[in-house]
């Protein structure tokens, strides 16, 4: 027998009268959801493929380019084996940044809307634009960092490599600040439309497929007008393919020459334009919808 | 000061004018917003949220308007009528979050939500997927996030929709014991007579986006001057008796009813059916419902209507 004395414990109510945070802490709470959610954290492992599967693609294929070049690259004749560019690379990467954004932003908002959760946010002491906002961030983060991660790699290994480290560095490190800004436009333009296809559906599978229709009809377009058409109207035509507009500002950001028909310059600044203008609409659709 | 405010409140949908300058005060304790469908009761709680702009008046939670200081919702609690769960996640996760979106720090927030799930009774279930649950188990988390960042205030929109009898009184067991051992106060809305009558402390009636009547419950459910017996033999008898002595019984089949009744009479009654033989089953002055007080108002307004 226990020699431990009998407690009575009081299991009556009690209420809180502890520290109270901040709006910041409220965002942060909603961030961090979006997180989770976007990498499909603490849900099952069916939650877990696609984001996981995506975010792999974009990134795998530096990491083994890179292990070639450590293993297999001082043997060959450089001629014959050449690591990508970082403008090279996001332009490999873009489809599987676009399939992430596609597959996986609408879970941010479809679930909330179909499960109409968005009432219970408006009761919050938060306003929609705290939630579309930390809903925007999470995303943007996780998509950063999977834009980022295979240019790390690529710089991390481009410094090993070198035979002077330091002066490789002194020399070359202007790339880092062109492809952080090269990831936050991929991310940025991606993480804002495809919340804002999401905001107008209660169901991931119509997000999902709404999205990739913009793209991918946005890529047919802006192809036949360049390739069949010239002139001011059909430059301006060519730039509603977002990828191949994203690809342009990218090369354009890390010095590139491309011989296009409209300069990455103009299809960067078309692109920051354009993500302002569907930002406005995204707050807007959500003001809409969390108040109902 | 009183909890909830509005004065002068109006709002249209359109050709639909949902609220009518209406102005009610509603203090401490649980109150019954009542009202038929489209009496404005929902619209009310969405104006004192700050989620509508009114067309004129105002609406005040906790001496503040809610569109322009929403801070004031960290002490407001809300559920609405319909389903509002996510389904692929735990209670206990979901109303953490929930009390974290409201201003609790992390730890306090999943504390909160497994202490108010206990008293809620859904302690047990509180990792199952929410898609799992049973509508009565549903309603008890719609009410356990309203109540998990411990408000001053909690509206509750038709919070025993969808309840069979047994679960409907447990909800407003429940919603009493909130009401009174948790100190949180209750705006309850409502078209369910009977809700009002087992839960609330006061009501507001609203019909059709207008103030009907407002007040303490007790003041409508009053004991009257009528005295109801229920007999289960000699009701004859009994009538005759009472009638011989002077009294004028009304017989509703094995019911009858004496209006007007004192203190006498009570002695009276007693000693005839002492005298005829008959078997009492029940005797208790007869009391207002609310159903009597709707009624009452809209024969007043159907009078109103017809005079010249």
């Amino acid at each position: 027998m226990s020699s431990r004395p009998a407690e009575v414990f009081d299991l009556g109510y009690h209420g809180y009268d502890g520290e109270r945070v901040g709006r910041w802490a409220r965002r942060d709470a909603i961030w961090r959801d979006g997180i989770r959610i976007s990498l499909g954290l603490g849900r099952g492992v069916g939650a877990k493929v696609a984001p996981w599967l995506l975010l792999a693609l974009a990134l795998v294929p530096m990491v083994v380019l890179v292990v070639v070049a450590a293993f297999v690259g001082p043997a060959t004749d450089p001629d014959d084996f050449e690591l990508p560019s970082y403008g090279d690379y996001y332009e490999w990467a873009m489809v599987p940044l676009a399939l992430f954004a596609a597959v996986v932003a609408p879970l941010l908002i479809c679930p909330d809307r179909r499960d109409r959760v968005l009432s219970l946010y408006a009761a919050r002491p938060i306003t929609p634009l705290d939630y579309v906002g930390a809903r925007w961030a999470a995303f943007a983060t996780v998509a950063l960092g999977a834009a980022w991660a295979p240019e790390i790699v690529l710089f991390a290994w481009n410094v090993l490599d070198a035979e002077h480290p330091g002066s490789f560095l002194r020399e070359s490190w202007d790339v880092v600040p062109r492809f952080l800004a090269a990831g936050a436009l991929v991310a940025g333009v991606l993480t804002t439309l495809a919340l804002l296809v999401a905001s107008f559906a209660t169901r991931r599978a119509y997000a999902s497929v709404a999205m990739l229709a913009v793209i991918f009809i946005g890529e047919a377009v802006g192809g036949i007008a360049e390739e069949n058409f010239s002139g001011g109207a059909a430059d301006a035509v060519s730039l509603v393919g977002l990828l191949q507009a994203l690809t342009d500002a990218v090369h354009w950001l890390f010095g590139d020459e491309l011989d296009r028909p409209v300069s990455g310059g103009i299809a960067l600044l078309w692109l920051l334009g354009l993500s302002l203008v569907l930002a406005a609409w995204l707050v807007r659709r959500t003001n809409r919808l969390v108040r109902g | 000061m009183a909890l909830v405010q509005a004065l002068g409140l109006s709002k249209t949908f359109g050709s639909v004018r949902a609220l009518d300058a209406v102005s009610f005060a509603i203090d401490e304790g649980i109150t019954g917003l009542l009202g038929s469908n489209g009496a404005g009761k929902s619209t009310s709680l969405r104006l004192f949220l700050g989620l509508l702009d009114p067309d004129s008046g105002t609406a005040e939670v906790l001496g503040q308007d809610a569109r322009s200081s929403p801070e004031v919702r960290a002490r407001v609690g809300y559920a609405p009528e319909h389903d509002c769960l996510p389904r692929n996640v735990s209670a206990a996760e979901f109303l953490a979050y929930m009390a974290r979106i409201s201003g609790l720090p992390r730890t306090a927030a999943r504390l909160r939500a497994s202490d108010v799930l206990r008293h809620v009774g859904l302690f047990e279930e509180r990792y199952r997927p929410m898609e799992t649950y049973s509508t009565g188990m549903k309603q008890r988390v719609k009410l356990a996030q309203a109540l998990v960042h411990d408000p001053v205030l909690a509206f509750l929109d038709e919070p025993t929709a969808g309840l069979d009898p047994l679960g409907r009184r447990e909800m407003l067991e429940l919603i009493r014991r909130v009401g009174g051992e948790f100190g949180i106060s209750i705006v309850i809305s409502t078209h369910l007579m009977g809700d009002v009558e087992r839960a609330c402390d006061a009501v507001v009636v609203l019909d059709a986006g207008r103030l009907l009547r407002t007040g303490p419950v007790s003041v409508f459910t009053e004991e009257t001057e009528t005295l109801e017996v229920e007999l289960l033999e000699g009701t004859e008898a009994v009538v005759a008796g009472l009638r011989r002595r002077g009294l004028e019984p009304a017989l509703h089949g094995r019911r009858l009813t004496l209006e007007g009744v004192s203190g006498e009479d009570y002695d009276t009654l007693r000693d005839v059916i002492v005298e005829a033989g008959a078997l009492l089953y029940r005797l208790a002055p007869a009391r207002h419902s609310l159903a009597d007080v709707f009624t009452g108002e809209h024969d007043d307004e159907r009078a109103t209507e017809a005079a010249p």
